[in-house]
């Protein structure tokens, strides 16, 4: 019975991450080579804008400013998309009982399979500019995106349940999110900025998921800072707890 | 021994508090103190037993707390105190457009909302063929769900709904949906689940309706169940909203 219920939920968080796939390009020529696409152009877009009008020296900044991009790039499109996630699907929580929490997973793991595309057309790439291919520290890309998803999916879950109480929560996030992006070693490094900054900037949960990224495809500047993985345990089950009581109310509130 | 139960929804103690609320809640409001938060209670300490088989309409003015105490019994919103057990599978055929997506095409969202309603994929996967089947809407199975008149959207969603095999069913007068034929086949799928000895919770404020089809009435008014028993019960209530 218990396991019949795990595979039930299971096969509904499945179904929901199919449909924001499918969804989205479902009526493009293209279909399925768009999911290939748009992460290309997007890293394209991106490192021409930031190799050519940011005005910073650096040998190979293009591949340093990657990795970083790529994670800030999930992860501020997934907890923008998923804040306001379960007021814009109103319908779907009046329809039935059902675990509310696939709602904004659903989002986490679509999104989660674009980022993993990119990744590895990103590790593709530099396999071929650096004409070998670095896949020692494979295990730590690994970590790296589980602690990714950690984090974003405890702060759509807390995000989202604090949103269908507090609608100006939205507001915010849209709002601070551009802020979090500068406070994030993504088109710098921290080695640039003075001591008693770094040390703030490492407690920024994202901070060590892009330097744990870095490290794992080679680059020099890259490391590992426990304080973010703190913060991101608490939030995640800061993220749960509160779900976990607002959810039963959802619909007294949309 | 064991006992076998008898029961398909329990309901003690059940009081549902709501917030008012004029404007869309914010947070700037919590903080800054502005806003005097006023609650009305919806359900006021009901406790009710259903027990399987039984054919029970609901009936009560406007904002009794009907509605309530279906999102209750389905599960759709919980109760600030007391508790809510039910056995077998509750499905609502209120509300039957809900949950579609409008870029899925038929099938797509015959899959989504069978897996919403409590279906496993396989269950879904054998029962297509006949959820299609009944909502008999064409070609349109093919196209996106935006393509849909209402109706078509009512007829899939009521197909889904059946299909689901629910052990409680929960409805209102308007659910002979669609065109005539359709609804003909709605009304014979809902005599169905009646002859088959499914409980049935019906709202509605249609009297001939629901002296036709039920055996027990409860009455709720101000959120307090005022009458429960037999069709007299039916005729007090409207007595009183005729005085």
């Amino acid at each position: 019975m218990k396991t019949k219920k795990y595979k039930r939920w299971f096969e509904l968080l499945m179904a929901m991450t199919l449909k924001e796939l499918r969804a989205r390009y479902k009526m493009a020529i293209f279909g399925f080579l768009w999911m290939f696409l748009n992460p290309v152009l997007q890293m394209l877009v991106m490192g021409f804008i930031f190799q050519f009008f940011v005005p910073i020296e650096m040998d190979n900044y293009f591949e340093f400013i990657f990795p970083g991009l790529l994670a800030w790039n999930f992860f501020a499109y997934t907890v923008s998309k998923n804040t306001p996630m379960y007021v814009n699907e109103r319908a779907l929580i009046q329809k039935a009982k059902f675990p509310r929490e696939v709602v904004v997973l659903a989002v986490v793991l679509s999104n989660l399979f674009h980022f993993f595309v990119a990744l590895v057309l990103f590790v593709v790439w530099l396999a071929l500019i650096r004409g070998e291919i670095y896949w020692q520290l494979w295990w730590v890309m690994i970590m790296a995106v589980i602690w990714l998803t950690m984090l974003t999916s405890g702060l759509s879950l807390l995000l989202s349940s604090l949103n269908v109480r507090w609608r100006d929560i939205n507001f915010g996030v849209q709002a601070l999110l551009p802020l979090w992006f500068y406070a994030t070693p993504i088109v710098y490094s921290l080695e640039w900025l003075p001591m008693w900054l770094t040390d703030w900037l490492k407690i920024n949960p994202m901070t060590g998921v892009v330097e744990l990224l870095r490290l794992s495809v080679g680059l020099e500047s890259g490391g590992f800072y426990w304080q973010g993985l703190l913060v991101t345990i608490f939030i995640l089950t800061l993220g749960i707890v509160v779900f976990k009581r607002e959810s039963l109310f959802f619909d007294d509130w949309i | 021994m064991r006992k076998k139960n008898k029961l398909a929804v329990s309901l003690k103690g059940v009081t549902k508090k709501y917030a008012w609320h004029y404007d869309k809640p914010t947070l700037v409001e919590l903080l800054l103190r502005r806003k005097v938060t006023s609650s009305f209670i919806a359900l006021d300490d009901i406790s009710l037993d259903i027990k399987k088989g039984e054919k029970i309409g609901i009936v009560g003015s406007n904002g009794s707390g009907k509605t309530t105490i279906l999102k209750i019994i389905t599960g759709i919103t919980t109760p600030n105190k007391g508790t809510v057990r039910t056995w077998g599978k509750v499905v609502s055929l209120i509300d039957l457009s809900a949950g579609f997506h409008p870029e899925l095409n038929g099938w797509e969202n015959i899959y989504q909302n069978g897996l919403l309603l409590g279906m496993s994929r396989k269950e879904v996967s054998r029962k297509i063929d006949q959820i299609i089947d009944f909502a008999d809407i064409g070609d349109f199975i093919n196209a996106p769900l935006y393509t849909y008149s209402s109706g078509m959207k009512l007829r899939l969603g009521f197909s889904i709904a059946v299909a689901a095999d629910p052990d409680v069913l929960v409805l209102d007068e308007g659910v002979a949906v669609g065109d005539w034929d359709f609804q003909q086949k709605s009304r014979d799928k809902i005599a169905e689940f009646f002859a088959k000895g499914k409980t049935i919770i019906l709202v509605s404020h249609w009297m001939d309706y629901l002296e036709k089809h039920c055996q027990r009435i409860v009455w709720i008014e101000n959120g307090k169940i005022v009458g429960d028993g037999g069709l007299s019960v039916l005729v007090k209530y409207q007595k009183n909203k005729k005085s």
